[in-house]
């Protein structure tokens, strides 16, 4: 295994295939809310997140 | 079982990170925001228009953003907003950061997590979401002109996405390859952000401009500490929530075949 030898991976691949479903669930589930605060059109979402935005520098008005 | 942990830590991390930096920012970045606002929208109409800004309405309103919208009212309604948006934001990182510690410890196959380790980890997630789009898109104060935000947004993603690629290249991979990742992270400032000619003051009256122009940098030094306290708290609190609460149900999973 080419990728095993490069990434110096202690586990097999079954190792990853049994953590992916929760821990990309987990992470897209994190995309969704960050993108729902930082980048959301919709106005009111920009208006109630506006302070948290400026200070996190997402790109704002 | 390991997704509702994943979920229940970062529910906790982002909560006291969130609450954390609401007070950080309450004392240093949000005076610089309301000063900014007392000058925001008495720019020209015609220049702000020819800066294919994208509001071209409401600019004789002191807050010009979406006047006929809903906004939150100036004082506790508005700092408690900010709060629980800081909160959810920092839930949403967590999240992240908290799956990829658990990955990493997982595949690597020993009890890496920790609060320490997990400083580097939001190290790392301050420099992809803060310390590099920074360096393309310097932080605005309300009120400022800037490139369409479609553009500022596109480019924000591919610096932050380039810049976590690029890192985990850098740290991940043995051998020549890992090189790579240097040019990975380059490759949002090859493309160059967007930028509007004029600055970001540009249709202000002079006065008014060199007012907000010494806003900025105090500005940009307040949203820098701020996001660092955020994100170091971040990593810290998952590597640590990671070792405590996760750890255990990778243990599980190991054991069942």
């Amino acid at each position: 295994m080419q990728q095993q030898a490069t990434l110096h991976l202690a586990r097999p691949k079954s190792a990853l295939l049994a953590i992916a479903m929760p821990v990309l669930t987990a992470a897209l589930l994190g995309a969704v809310i960050v993108y729902g605060m930082g980048f959301s059109p919709i106005a009111a979402a920009h208006n109630a997140a506006h302070d948290t935005r400026h200070v996190n520098v997402f790109p704002c008005h | 079982m390991l997704f509702r942990r994943i979920v229940l830590c970062a529910l906790l991390v982002g909560a006291l990170a969130g609450l954390l930096v609401s007070a950080v920012q309450h004392w240093q970045a949000i005076p610089l925001i309301a000063a900014a606002e007392v000058f925001e929208g008495s720019a020209e109409p015609a220049a702000t228009a020819a800066t294919a800004h994208d509001h071209d309405h409401a600019h004789d309103d002191a807050h010009a953003h979406d006047a006929a919208e809903w906004a939150p009212e100036d004082g506790t309604e508005r700092h408690v907003l900010t709060a629980i948006a800081n909160v959810l934001t920092a839930i949403g990182f967590g999240l992240v950061l908290v799956a990829a510690i658990t990955t990493w410890e997982h595949l690597l196959g020993r009890p890496l997590a920790s609060a320490r380790s997990g400083l580097v980890w939001g190290a790392a997630g301050w420099l992809c979401v803060f310390g590099l789009p920074t360096l393309g898109l310097p932080p605005e104060l309300p009120g400022s002109v800037a490139a369409p935000l479609g553009d500022r947004q596109a480019w924000w993603l591919l610096a932050a996405c380039s810049g976590a690629a690029g890192l985990a290249l850098l740290a991940f991979v043995r051998g020549p390859k890992r090189w790579l990742g240097l040019a990975v992270i380059a490759l949002p400032f090859v493309v160059g952000a967007p930028h509007l000619a004029g600055g970001p003051f540009a249709g202000y009256e002079i006065g008014i401009a060199r007012q907000m122009e010494t806003l900025a940098a105090p500005f940009a030094i307040a949203t820098t500490i701020a996001t660092a306290v955020q994100w170091l708290a971040l990593g810290g609190l998952s590597g640590w929530a990671v070792a405590r609460w996760v750890r255990p149900a990778l243990a599980d999973l190991a054991q069942t075949p």
